[in-house]
Parts: structure tokens; sequence; C-alpha cells
């Protein structure tokens, strides 16, 4: 995995006496190590600018028009499904299926929850991509570039909500896409408004808008719901660095199939920040190292001594 | 054979000796021929200044030569180790370490870096170091593969938990096996003291005299070259006082 901003990778200038070598070497191991650990994990601070979703499963009525919506506007083809005699359908997301209403039976009852991605601001696909494909919009959603994409699908591995899937071509090849919810990036990017489910959920149970803005909706809404006996909470406005998709929900998270602290990406962020200096590290030493070797050795040992 | 150098009167003689069979030669020069793509392939996929070529159509064809080397990669060994069953017992008998090896790993940096080669405890037919390259090798060959096929196959299939450390493990691999390629490398083709490694691997034979040096144990055979090692010892002993 790479990380998507460049580091300097730490590769120490030979040299020929031992001990400034030895010095550089450390310096070569130490400068990446800090620079990694030390780095902020958010790919920038909070602008006012950044948009955002927000789910409210009480004003919900599951009538699916979000996933339909998400269906025309992207282009995505009906996927047949198996009659389950349940109401989830789809039951998960796939390459061609980025919104879907779940139905949860929770301690509290049965509630409905609109699974999308996250929009994440510390987004574990961004981290491992290799190839830049995913990427950070400065309104802060999660945006795709297909073209890019090379389908190598570490995403769909990284992600701790299962977001992204990848339309395989050839499982041999290992030929792909990877799929995922954009925040309907075409209509942001050309003004046509927000993303297509928000602009058509009927009962306002998805809206669109400034993030602070929805934070503040968010706030109150939580307020009126517990001062009417529901366990609500508000999931998203700090989970990983904070969520693009804001949701209420009336139970705990767990409950929702949701991670109550998302975590996973610390091994993406464990791998970027330290292992992956480290390597560079090592590879700058070992260059540096041969390469001073190779200065030294070629005054001391001649050729010509040599049997 | 003989050989006539510029700046000497008489010619010298050389006497070669075999020292790799043909099929050995070849199994190394295809494992470098599929280790070097796959490593290159890689990293382009790892390091963040080579992402242009990581993206869209081009990535894809990376990741396509990925995965026709690493077939090559993985199958070879075992082709040649079943057509030559008996090679592999020699070459685990040679690999394995012997207690001489830290001898030598100790007198390793004087031995490159200054020439000094006389208190180096006699080698049999691959050196301390070889064996230590060889170690890293046969680890990454195993390593790669149980890593590879999973990240090749396994998604949807192998929990993303598992898969997330494979990645991690496979890269590790990676740096670890490339930096010893990199040495490998330096010391076949750029070290004066080497240049005879490289040839043997070309043409299959090495000077009888650098075997003699280099190579004591595999060329005298252990008693002798002990006894060749002991007597150096004492004569550089006496010398001192
Ligand atoms: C049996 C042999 C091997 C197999 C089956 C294998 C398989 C794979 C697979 C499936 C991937 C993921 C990319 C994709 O899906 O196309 C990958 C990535 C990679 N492989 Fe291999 N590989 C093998 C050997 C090697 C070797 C010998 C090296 C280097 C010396 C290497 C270095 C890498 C690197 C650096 C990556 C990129 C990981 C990242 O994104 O950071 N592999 N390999
Ligand atoms: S939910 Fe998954 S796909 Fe969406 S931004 Fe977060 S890590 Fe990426």
């Amino acid at each position: 995995m790479k990380r998507n901003n460049p580091s300097p990778n730490g590769q120490a200038t030979p040299t020929m006496s031992r001990r400034e070598f030895l010095g550089l070497s450390v310096l070569g191991l130490g400068i990446p190590l800090a620079e990694g650990l030390t780095s902020p994990s958010a790919p920038r601070a909070a602008s006012p600018e950044e948009l955002a979703i927000l789910y409210d499963p009480v004003k919900c009525v599951g009538c699916r028009a979000c996933q339909m919506a998400c269906k025309r506007w992207n282009n995505l083809p009906a996927e047949s499904t198996d009659a389950l005699g349940i109401y989830e359908s789809p039951t998960d997301l796939s390459a061609i299926t980025w919104t879907i209403i779940k139905l949860k039976q929770t301690d509290t009852g049965w509630h409905f929850f609109c699974y999308q991605c996250m929009h994440c601001t510390d987004a574990a696909c961004v981290a491992v991509c290799p190839t830049g494909a995913l990427f950070h919009d400065e309104r802060g959603f999660v945006a795709l570039d297909r073209e890019k994409c090379n389908g190598c699908g570490y995403c769909t591995q990284f992600c701790p909500f299962g977001v992204p899937h990848l339309q395989t071509a050839n499982i041999w090849t290992g030929a792909a896409k990877s799929a995922k919810c954009t925040f309907c990036q075409d209509r942001v990017w050309n003004g046509l408004g927000g993303p297509s489910c928000a602009e058509v959920c009927p009962v306002g149970a998805l809206q669109w808008g400034k993030r602070a803005e929805l934070l503040e909706v968010a706030r109150a809404r939580v307020a009126e719901l517990q001062a009417r006996g529901m366990n609500a909470r508000i999931y998203g406005e700090t989970e990983l660095g904070g969520l693009h998709r804001l949701s209420i929900l009336l139970d705990e998270p767990a409950q929702y199939g949701l991670p109550a602290a998302p975590g996973s990406p610390a091994l993406a962020r464990f791998w970027q920040k330290v292992i992956q200096p480290l390597g560079n590290a090592l590879f700058g030493v070992a260059l540096a190292g041969i390469l001073g070797v190779f200065l030294f050795v070629r005054r001391k040992i001649r050729m010509e001594e040599v049997r | 054979m003989t050989v006539q150098l510029k700046d000497r009167a008489e010619a010298i003689t050389i006497q070669w000796i075999p020292k790799y069979t043909a099929l050995e030669r070849l199994g190394h020069w295809l494992h470098t021929a599929t280790f070097v793509p796959l490593a290159v392939t890689g990293m382009i996929l790892y390091f963040p200044f080579l992402q242009p070529l990581a993206q869209g159509e081009a990535g894809l064809f990376i990741r396509l030569i990925h995965r026709v080397a690493a077939v090559l990669f993985g199958l070879l060994p075992i082709i040649y180790y079943a057509f030559q069953p008996r090679r592999l017992l020699l070459h685990i008998r040679e690999f394995l370490p012997r207690k001489e090896d830290i001898g030598w790993l100790k007198g390793a940096p004087a031995y490159y870096l200054l020439g000094k080669h006389e208190a180096m405890p006699p080698q049999g037919r691959f050196n301390a170091g070889e064996k230590l390259n060889g170690l890293v090798m046969i680890i990454a060959w195993a390593v790669f593969g149980i890593t590879g096929v999973p990240m090749w196959f396994g998604k949807g299939i192998i929990p993303p938990e598992l898969f997330r450390w494979l990645v991690i493990v496979h890269d590790l691999m990676m740096i670890v096996s490339v930096c010893m390629f990199l040495v490998h490398l330096y010391l076949a083709v750029a070290h004066p003291l080497m240049w005879a490694g490289l040839v043997s691997m070309r043409f299959g034979v090495v000077s009888a005299e650098y075997a003699a040096e280099h190579h004591a144990r595999w060329f005298y055979g252990p008693k002798r070259a002990m006894e060749i090692y002991e007597a150096k010892k004492r004569a550089a002993a006496e010398g001192k006082h």
C-alpha cells in the first residue's frame, strides 16, 4: 500500500566515514518514522464548506425511494434477488447497489437504516488506495475516479463498513473496478444539487447540506427524541475524524451492525505511518550502505590482486 | 586454460573445475527472471511516487504481470525439485547452518571491506553469506505464496481482518527480500572479491585456486580444510610474536 501524500523517503546520502554513515542511517530511519507518527491522520482541517447527508430513522418510512434514485442517477442495473421473505432487498451493498434500506431489530423495536458510504474524514479506503482513484473532495466526501482505479480491491478489504465492492471482470487476471456511493459527485461538481437519495426522499429522512448546519439539526432532533423517551444519539460526529454521512440512531451502534468505535483503519494507519516509512528508510539505508561500501572497496581492494 | 595477461611476462594457467550444474544455473536465472518483475510490479503498487504507473489500464497491466510472474515464481522450484529430488537433499544439507558460519559472518566485514580472507573459516560450496541470502529467499518464496494466493482469490472469502494482515506481511517480506536482493546484486556484479561467483553462475565453473581459497571445505573436504585452516591460524599467530 502506498500513502497518498508522498513523504520524503529518508534516503541517506552515501558517505565514506563510518561514523557519519551510521549517523545518517539513524537519521534515515528516524525522520520518516517521526514524520509518520506525528503527522495528523485527518487529510485536512474541518472546513465550513464541508457537506454531509443526515439520516433520521424516525422520519424514514422505508419506501426505498433513495435506493431507486441512487440506481437511476448512477445508471446502475437492477439486481436479481431471492425472495427471502425479509424486507431488505437486496440484503447488502454491491458493485451495482450503493444505497440500501436495512431493517434492524434492536432492543427498542424495528428500525430502518439507510446504508451507504459514510464518507469518512479518516477514510481507510483513501489511505490504502494505491492509485489515488479514491480521494477526498474539498467538501469532505470521498469521491471515486473510476478511470484511475486499477481494481486491486484493497478498499473493499480495509473499509470498516464494508462499503466498496469490486465489479470483477475476471478473477484470474484481477481485472476489476471498485464501486461505491460517491455522494453523487457528478451532481455536486456540476452544480446540479446534492446526492439524489437525499434530493428524492419524500419525508425528509435523508437531508443534505453543510455538515456544520446538519450537526445542529441533528443535535436538536436528538434532544427532541430523547424528550420523547427515545434512546437517541448521533453517529458520525466524531467517528473516524467525522463522517460526512451523519445518522441518528435509536440504539447502540452495534445493534445496527455499525462498529461502536470504528478502529479498523488503525491497521491501515499503522501500516502507512509506521511500516511504510520504515520500509522506505530500510531501502534508503541499504542503497546508501551499498554505495558507501562500493566506493570504499573500490579504493581498498584492487582487482588485480585478487586471484 | 592458459591466459596471457597484459602486464605479465609469463602466461598463467587457470584450472577450471565444475561448480554448478546446468539446471542449477537455469533455476537460479529463472528465479531471478521472475523475482525481479515481481519486485518491480509490486513496488509500483507500493511506492507513492510510482502512482501514475499504478493507475487505470497501466495498473491493471502491472497487476497482470505480477500474477503471471507469481505463477512461475511459485511453480519453478517445485518443478525443479520434482525432477531433481536428490538435489533437494543436497541443497538442504548445503544450506543448513553450521557453527563455522558464525566465525565467517564475524569475519565478513573485514573480508568484504578490506579483502582480508586469510582468517575466514573454511566454507562449503556456498559460504555463510550466500546461505543467508538463500535462507531469506526460501522463506520469501513460502511467505509470498502463503500471503499472495489469498490476496489473489480470497477477497470476499477470507475475513477482511485477515486480508489486511496478509497485505502487510506481503509488503514486509518484500522490504526484507528486496534489501537482501540489493546486497546480493552488489556482491555479484560489483564486488572485486566476488567476480568468480558470477562466472560460476554463468558458466558453471570456478578456478581451482579460487575454490581452494574461498570454498575450502567443498574443495578439500571438511577434514583437510580444517587442517589447512588451523595451520594458517598457527602461522599467523607465530608471525605476530
Ligand atoms: C507467489 C508469489 C506471489 C504472489 C501469488 C503474489 C500476489 C500478489 C497479489 C495478489 C497482490 C495484490 C495486487 C493484486 O491483486 O494484483 C500483490 C501485491 C504485491 N506484491 Fe506480490 N505476489 C507474489 C510474489 C511477490 C514478490 C516476490 C514480491 C517482491 C519481491 C511481491 C511484492 C508485492 C508488492 C510490493 C505488492 C503491493 C502491495 C501493496 O500494495 O503495498 N510479491 N502480490
Ligand atoms: S465508509 Fe468505507 S468507502 Fe466510505 S469513506 Fe469510509 S472507508 Fe471509504
